[in-house]
């Protein structure tokens, strides 16, 4: 522990000789003791080690101060202070606060000792339904308690912007917070309602009821039955062009053959050749700690053997819930030097949350994915079969993965049917 | 918003949690301070089978001058790194450290969590990257050192093994004569980064001697290029910033690698890059000629 400077405050703040938390091993159905310290009393309860400390509080501990927005934190709704900094509750798991000092809203003041915080929100009308207020008055505390001299008013709404208003437009807020600075240049007094009382959970000490609407497995989102063109303004669009070295009119023979052009793609596999240029696919997609796995359709949507030119799309979802649709263009153009360059257009949609993943993200990772299977094309028109892609180690355009996936699952099968059929075809 | 459930192991000791680790044959991950991990289990993207909580074993949080090393274990907080005294050795990563999510955020995320996740947006990365900063990876067979450069493999991706923990990072401390500059644009404070610099020029009796730049947000990981002759090409020039614009500009070109979403086109990237490069070279080498680091 050589590192963090104590708060002037002493509720809440770390022991510098606190000892490690103990060791715990539990299975995935099994409950954890945990003994921490609210607001000056201290609790033991039982808990999933899924259950955020949020949860915990507001279910086991009847402290429903603390409010839940986002529960991925995002909002700032559920900010407690632990150990006496401002932390989110819902991003801490309740067996991690083994050991810890938590204050929450209750335990900043009363109805009728109100902390100077909270009667400078009141004074300033720094609340309208009052849902953010508790993360406000614990991360406006945080900040005072560290503040090294006055606030900057500059800076003061960046230092605030950890939670989230929707009514005030928070200039009563940022009122509130620099009157409180102004009265106390000596630091903000410590939170007054801290001290051994009894809490009771509204679920009667039931640990799994916050947990209970939430079910261990979702069902499954139905994967799409039928293609639809999407619509609006995809979340990504994706332009990467690659020079192989093949010559165009082998690239055309690979991206001709849906089975070879579906084994390019890291992570994806056809299940089904549905007829009439329709595949049933699958895609996984592996990224840090993102796992997810894509049941979908894919249909070519056009394909021109002339100009080298080939339309997909595709469509697909996973058991949580997300759904990703493309359009992809492809164009292989032959080169003065005898080789290729291959062209990848693509309007990714995705919805869901990991279209909250979105960003730049997906579109790097599609850019990604696009390269590798660039040059798994281009061995392939080399070598005359689909090299071992694998599951695609970074690769995994979320959205173009999906969807190419989709199509190589069907591959296999549409192989046989393709070839009756004509290299020239359009649909749309 | 509820994670799936998960085996929850929290070892007393670093060699347990790699046993730990080993032991779930590549569906665990490590829970340190969690900031990036949890939200990925609460949306349900990941769902691995075993956490290992490391918050338990002793002496990881640990922040400490070892001679011309700052070494940050893997769960001292970035608060407690904004907070120590000591980081004022590495004046880049108190510059950078502000911009790490929010402060709520900060109390718990590790900077060790952070250059793990590997999120091609965020800025912890890219000051390792731009400082050369080693990062040292502990697994079942011993502790292996690896150099920034070679540490971050893709988005998210990393030399890291899955049977591997990052244990610690070392950040060089900063030299005589060297100068700082970080900047960001975000949405709001507190996003990730539509593009974002960090730079560090070493000069001596005002020559450049050396140049680096790391850009993050603009491509599947931190980028950095040797701005050496750059920046001495133009280095006795009035205004330094415009002087270096076209050649930041062209650096963007190479730099920016990003496909664009519906927060900035990929030339809008490349024109803030430009700018924020140019801005904070010129910054980093003034601070490097007056000794202000």
């Amino acid at each position: 522990m050589t590192t963090t400077t104590p708060p002037t405050g002493t509720t809440g703040s770390r022991p510098a000789d606190r000892p490690p938390q103990r060791p715990v091993r539990a299975a995935a159905d099994e409950l954890v003791d945990v003994s921490f310290t609210v607001n000056g009393t201290p609790v033991s309860i039982r808990v999933p080690a899924r259950m955020h400390l949020a949860d915990a509080l507001r279910t086991l501990l009847g402290l429903t101060g603390t409010h839940l927005g986002c529960e991925h934190g995002v909002c700032g709704m559920c900010t407690v202070l632990i150990d006496g900094d401002a932390a989110r509750s819902c991003l801490v798991f309740a067996v991690q606060a083994e050991g810890t000092d938590v204050v929450t809203v209750e335990g900043l003041g009363t109805r009728e000792r109100q902390h100077p915080l909270q009667q400078a929100f009141s004074h300033h009308h720094g609340l309208q339904c009052g849902f953010c207020t508790p993360g406000f008055l614990l991360s406006s505390y945080d900040l005072l308690v560290h503040a090294e001299g006055p606030l900057d008013p500059q800076t003061l709404p960046e230092e605030m912007s950890g939670v989230i208003c929707r009514c005030t437009g928070y200039r009563g807020i940022l009122a509130a917070v620099s009157d409180v600075a102004e009265a106390h240049p000596e630091g903000v007094p410590e939170p007054m309602n801290c001290a051994p009382r009894t809490l009771v959970g509204r679920g009667g000490g039931m640990s799994r009821s916050a947990l209970a609407e939430a079910p261990a497995e979702e069902v499954a989102e139905e994967a799409p039955t039928a293609l639809t063109r999407p619509t609006g303004t995809p979340t990504i669009t994706v332009t990467v062009t690659r020079q192989l070295t093949s010559p165009v009119e082998d690239v055309w023979a690979v991206m001709d053959d849906v089975d070879r052009l579906a084994r390019c793609l890291p992570g994806a596999e056809l299940t089904a050749d549905l007829g009439g240029d329709r595949y049933r696919g699958r895609a996984k997609v592996a990224l840090g700690p993102v796992r997810l796995a894509f049941e979908g359709l894919a249909q070519i949507t056009g394909r021109d053997a002339d100009d080298h030119r080939l339309a997909l799309l595709a469509q697909g979802a996973d058991a949580g819930g997300n759904r990703t649709a493309a359009e992809v263009g492809l164009r292989a153009v032959a080169l003065l030097d005898g080789g290729t360059e291959l062209r990848a257009d693509a309007a990714v949609f995705l919805s869901g949350r990991i279209a909250q993943f979105g960003r730049a993200l997906a579109g790097d990772v599609s850019q990604r994915l696009f390269e590798q299977f660039a040059d798994a094309v281009d061995e392939t028109a080399r070598t005359g079969t689909a090299p071992e892609v694998g599951s695609g180690p970074s690769a995994l355009a979320i959205g173009v993965q999906a969807v190419l996936a989709a199509v190589r699952r069907r591959a296999r099968a549409a192989r046989r049917a393709l070839k009756g059929r004509l290299a020239r075809r359009r649909k749309d | 918003m509820k994670p799936a459930p998960f085996a929850y192991v929290r070892p007393a000791t670093l060699a347990d949690a790699i046993g730990e680790l080993a032991a779930t044959a590549g569906d665990g991950k490590v829970l340190a301070g969690g900031q990036s991990l949890v939200p990925v289990l609460a949306m349900r993207l990941g769902r691995p089978g075993t956490l290992v909580d490391i918050n338990g074993v002793a002496g990881l949080d640990t922040i400490e001058r070892r001679g011309p090393v700052l070494r940050v274990g893997a769960t001292a907080r970035q608060r407690s790194l904004e907070r120590s005294p000591k980081a004022a050795a590495v004046p880049l990563v108190g510059r950078a450290l502000p911009f790490v999510g929010h402060r709520e955020l900060r109390s718990r995320g590790t900077v060790c969590g952070s250059l793990a996740h590997a999120d091609p947006g965020a800025e912890l990365p890219a000051v390792a990257s731009c400082l050369g900063a080693a990062l040292e990876v502990r697994g079942p067979s011993g502790t292996r050192t690896v150099p920034a450069a070679d540490f971050f493999q893709g988005a998210m991706t990393t030399a890291i093994g899955p049977d591997e923990i990052l244990t610690a990072v070392e950040f060089p401390v900063a030299g005589p004569g060297e100068g700082f500059g970080f900047a960001e644009l975000a949405r709001r404070h507190g996003d990730f980064a539509l593009a974002g610099v960090v730079t560090r020029v070493r000069s001596a009796d005002g020559a450049v001697a050396e140049a680096v730049i790391s850009g993050f947000g603009v491509s599947d990981r931190a980028v950095t290029r040797d701005v050496t002759d750059l920046l001495r090409s133009v280095a006795g020039r009035d205004d330094l910033e415009a002087a270096l614009r076209p050649g930041t500009e062209e650096l963007a070109h190479d730099v920016v690698n990003t496909s664009g979403d519906q927060h900035g086109s990929q030339g809008y990237r490349r024109r803030l890059f430009a700018v924020l490069a140019a801005r904070e070279l010129a910054g980093a080498y003034r601070r490097s000629t007056e000794g202000r680091s």
